[in-house]
């Protein structure tokens, strides 16, 4: 398989090369323009607790939007709790402010008992809603994320994938 | 696989049966002293690695700035992205559309593209060449050949691609290759009867050399032991 490589021309590594290059950086640039269509830093995000069941399950693939920043109570927003990177999916039972003063909001998972102040960064008791909050749900999609859920715990997963997906654009030649 | 001799293909394989063919066609054209020009993958070339270093760009912002500072060029750089995709994908639908090769020979501009129909094992091939002013009155125009052979023209059964039969076929039907390599144009026209004949000793000879073809008799004979395990 490797002959058919060390074999080519350079412009036709280049191309073979590029075939790669293309199918990741659109990938990539499709993810940003949604990204900027819908004014969120990760438009799309899969469920990765069952603290909002029946509403949502494991792997459930939702669909955000962060353009409407007038948020309302029942609504269900996706957050980054400060210093950690783990997107939550919880709805909104108290808000506080808006308008001139900044929104300010209190979140809770459906089937979880209490409130999320616990879940909040030390000494963090409501969710700033310009700062923290990256989008709303607007729609999804069941099950389908669970592949993710796989993937991040077997990482080699990843690996695997990558470097398959890497092989088969790299030696394929349509 | 880009020398196209020596290795072996699947001859039940278009796509491999078509770059073969695709990958011979620049070796043979550049030993007639044909000059090419990579001019259109280099544009190709151009579009596309542009258009992934924007996004590698954009990458490397997005990864050491965060979202909220780089959103404002982001969207220009998604933008100016998939323009260049666009053009990209254009240039290799409408301008290349299966250009293998072009180059120059002695003042004649060629243009070759070739096309294989689906779940057909024949190869179209259109040449477009343009003599230089002097030698025609009519004046300097591109001109059209059009024609087209079963892979099995030069490539034996076992999958072995024969640099030879390909050379006479594309001299007999392409004019400027035929002045180029006048030998192989001749050759072709003189034996053609023979190409079964040939191919199938060569087949039996597993390609000892088109030598083999000369003696009648022996490639009857090992027709017949080629052909007995099949």
């Amino acid at each position: 398989m490797l002959s058919a490589i060390s074999g080519m021309q350079p412009r036709q590594l280049a191309a073979q090369v590029l075939n790669f290059a293309l199918v990741l950086s659109t990938a990539f640039m499709l993810w940003k323009g949604l990204s900027v269509a819908t004014d969120s830093p990760s438009p799309i995000v899969v469920v990765l607790s069952g603290s909002m069941e029946p509403a949502f399950q494991r792997g459930d693939l939702l669909f955000l939007w962060n353009r409407a920043r007038n948020t309302q109570i029942g609504e269900v927003v996706v957050y980054n709790v400060r210093g950690k990177d783990i997107p939550i999916v919880h709805r909104v039972v108290r808000k506080f402010g808006g308008g001139i003063k900044p929104l300010r909001l209190l979140t809770k998972g459906d089937n979880n008992l209490a409130d999320d102040t616990e879940l909040y960064a030390r000494g963090q008791d409501y969710l700033d809603r310009a700062a923290d909050v990256i989008g709303s749900v607007k729609g999804y999609i069941p099950f389908v994320g669970y592949v993710t859920i796989l993937i991040s715990e077997h990482p080699w997963l990843k690996t695997v994938i990558f470097g398959l997906m890497g092989a088969v654009v790299v030696l394929q030649r349509e | 696989m880009a020398s196209g001799a020596g290795s072996k293909i699947a001859v039940y394989s278009l796509s491999d049966l078509k770059n073969t063919t695709d990958d011979a066609l620049p070796n043979y054209l550049n030993s007639l002293k044909f000059k090419q020009s990579h001019y259109l993958s280099d544009v190709r070339l151009a579009l596309g690695y542009s258009a992934v270093a924007i996004a590698g760009g954009t990458f490397y912002f997005d990864y050491t700035l965060g979202f909220e500072k780089t959103k404002g060029y982001t969207l220009w750089a998604v933008i100016l992205y998939f323009i260049l995709n666009s053009v990209f994908t254009y240039w290799i639908w409408a301008v290349e559309r299966g250009t293998v090769y072009v180059g120059e020979w002695r003042g004649t501009q060629v243009k070759l593209q070739s096309h294989v129909k689906k779940h057909t094992p024949v190869y179209d091939l259109a040449v477009q060449y343009k003599p230089p002013k002097a030698s025609s009155k009519a004046g300097s125009e591109w001109k059209r050949v059009e024609t087209s052979a079963p892979f099995n023209t030069w490539f034996s059964a076992d999958g072995a691609f024969v640099a030879k039969r390909f050379q006479q076929w594309l001299a007999t039907e392409i004019p400027v290759i035929g002045q180029a390599d006048p030998a192989s144009a001749g050759k072709a026209s003189n034996e053609s009867s023979s190409v079964d004949v040939q191919l199938n000793a060569l087949r039996a000879t597993e390609l000892a050399g088109l030598d083999a073809a000369a003696h009648g008799d022996k490639s009857k004979k090992s027709n017949k032991k080629g052909r007995s395990p099949r």
